[in-house]
């Protein structure tokens, strides 16, 4: 069934195919209507589901990881100023092991205050120890928060998951979604119970730990997020064997096939990039894309490989970490340092929700090439469109 | 050098605290006067760490649990407990 739904509905209706149990959440702009929408699920008897009210994020997100504990599989919703508020109880959730799943609808953070869209606010959790997977359009909304329940609770990852899309070029925009049948859903994501909080077999969690485990839990969280990584793929080919739709992992190419330059970005630009490069090649261009479709882990190995041909990298980041750059770029160098010695372009773009345009990607094109004629080294990062 | 085992979960299965010698943490020690104890079991309830026992009409302290609070000494009605100095050496600069 084919349905025009904007990115929060399409998040709601992927919380009811999963058949979550349990929605903690605090409203925010642009996240609420995702809340709104599950509560008339619960309302009109279209899906069980416990609605928790609460008076804060932070306390959200402690509900839901409660939940979780009790072996309820659990949703929340957040972006920007209350993932910030929630943040330390994201590193209790990654740390307890707990595979909650939460939408998040990328917003700038204050100051100035904002409403609208970029990546600021889930790039300030990197180190959270969440799986961060970044959606281009509507229906990967749908697909990837369904595929982020089967990815966080498996045995061998069993972490938290955050799904993003950006505020109102996702959220508040409708798009053709097709819906899947639960039957299918119901088979690709059996319901996996691991309660934790167990009045048969007690335990005191989270107890203070000294320095000689400390390290070795962080270890095993850090090596079951790497794990994470590899599973995406194997997920996704399942999900596309139920729906015909494989997003592709972690990490996927458009037009890498003797590109040179090459586009990389995650998120709503994608789509956007996917017509730049469309029109560069219509001009006889040898352009690419890279779409980042998983954050955390990063998939660095993937990228070195889908990089190894190109002559330029071109990092288009909806973000900035203050006095480092944009995270993608940052990330990009890592994973090339000493695999390859192509340029890596890191530009600043589209914060606080400015408008990039295919005619701005082209215009960056035209920049990269120009840097490239001229053997110039480039900038550390450089802002666009100011 | 391979990570130690653990639960995926980080915690601990009840009881693993008391198997910990917590004396290394104290200053001092609580010191009950038999003789003014009229086992109203006051200190017993107050106990934050269940250090106090009684065993045949007395009570005794299980040091390995007692960090030396003090408030056993404190709420105790008839004074009958003394907190007494682990360490009765030099205190500040000592002259060589």
């Amino acid at each position: 069934m084919r349905l025009l739904l904007n990115g929060n509905e399409a998040a709601a209706h992927a919380a009811r195919l999963a058949r979550v149990e349990v929605l903690a959440s605090y409203p925010i702009t642009p996240a609420a209507p995702v809340m709104e929408k599950i509560t008339q699920f619960i309302a009109e008897g279209t899906m069980r589901c416990n609605f928790v009210r609460v008076e804060s994020d932070h306390s959200a997100m402690a509900a839901a990881l409660g939940a979780t504990m009790a072996g309820a599989r659990s949703f929340l919703i957040t972006n920007s100023q209350g993932l910030a508020y929630m943040s330390e109880v994201l590193y209790h959730t990654s740390g307890l092991r707990q595979p909650v799943v939460m939408a998040v609808v990328n917003r700038a953070l204050a100051a100035p205050h904002s409403r609208f869209p970029e990546h600021g606010d889930v790039v300030a959790q990197e180190t959270s120890g969440w799986i961060q997977i970044f959606c281009e359009n509507n229906q990967e909304v749908l697909d990837s928060i369904i595929q982020a329940f089967r990815l966080g609770e498996d045995e061998q990852v069993r972490l938290p998951v955050m799904v993003n899309y950006e505020g109102y070029i996702q959220s508040h925009t409708r798009e053709t979604v097709d819906m899947p049948e639960q039957e299918k859903i119901d088979a690709f994501l059996p319901l996996v119970r691991r309660p934790v909080l167990d009045v048969d077999n007690p335990l005191a969690v989270n107890t203070v730990t000294g320095p000689e485990l400390y390290m070795d839990y962080k270890y095993h969280q850090d090596a079951a997020l790497q794990r994470a990584g590899t599973l995406l793929g194997e997920i996704s080919e399942a999900y596309g064997a139920v729906t015909g739709r494989n997003w592709g992992g972690a990490v996927t190419g458009y037009r890498l096939e003797d590109a040179e330059v090459v586009l990389v970005t995650m998120g709503s630009l994608v789509s956007t990039a996917r017509i730049a490069v469309d029109a560069l090649r219509a001009a006889g261009e040898k352009a690419g894309l890279l779409k980042i479709r998983l954050f955390r882990p990063f998939p660095a190995e993937a990228v070195r490989e889908m990089l190894k041909p190109a002559r330029a990298v071109v990092a288009l980041d909806k973000n900035i970490v203050y006095g480092a750059g944009g995270a993608l770029g940052r990330e990009l160098r890592a994973a090339l340092y000493g695999f390859t010695n192509v340029p890596v372009y890191s530009y600043i773009l589209g914060l606080g929700g400015r408008d990039v345009g295919v005619e701005d990607l082209t215009a960056i094109y035209r920049q990269v090439n120009e840097g490239l004629a001229a053997g110039k080294f480039p900038a550390l990062y450089q802002w666009y469109g100011l | 050098m391979a990570a130690k085992e653990l639960p995926v979960v980080p915690s601990a299965r009840p009881g693993t605290m008391a198997a910990a010698d917590m004396s290394r943490l104290r200053e001092q020690r609580p010191v009950i006067d038999m003789g003014k104890c009229n086992l109203c079991r006051e200190c017993l309830l107050y106990c934050p760490d269940a250090a106090l026992r009684e065993d045949k009409n007395e009570i005794k302290v299980y040091l390995q649990f007692c960090k030396g609070c003090g408030i056993c000494a404190l709420e105790c009605p008839t004074q009958a407990i003394t907190m007494v100095g682990e360490y009765a050496g030099n205190r500040g600069f000592i002259d060589k």
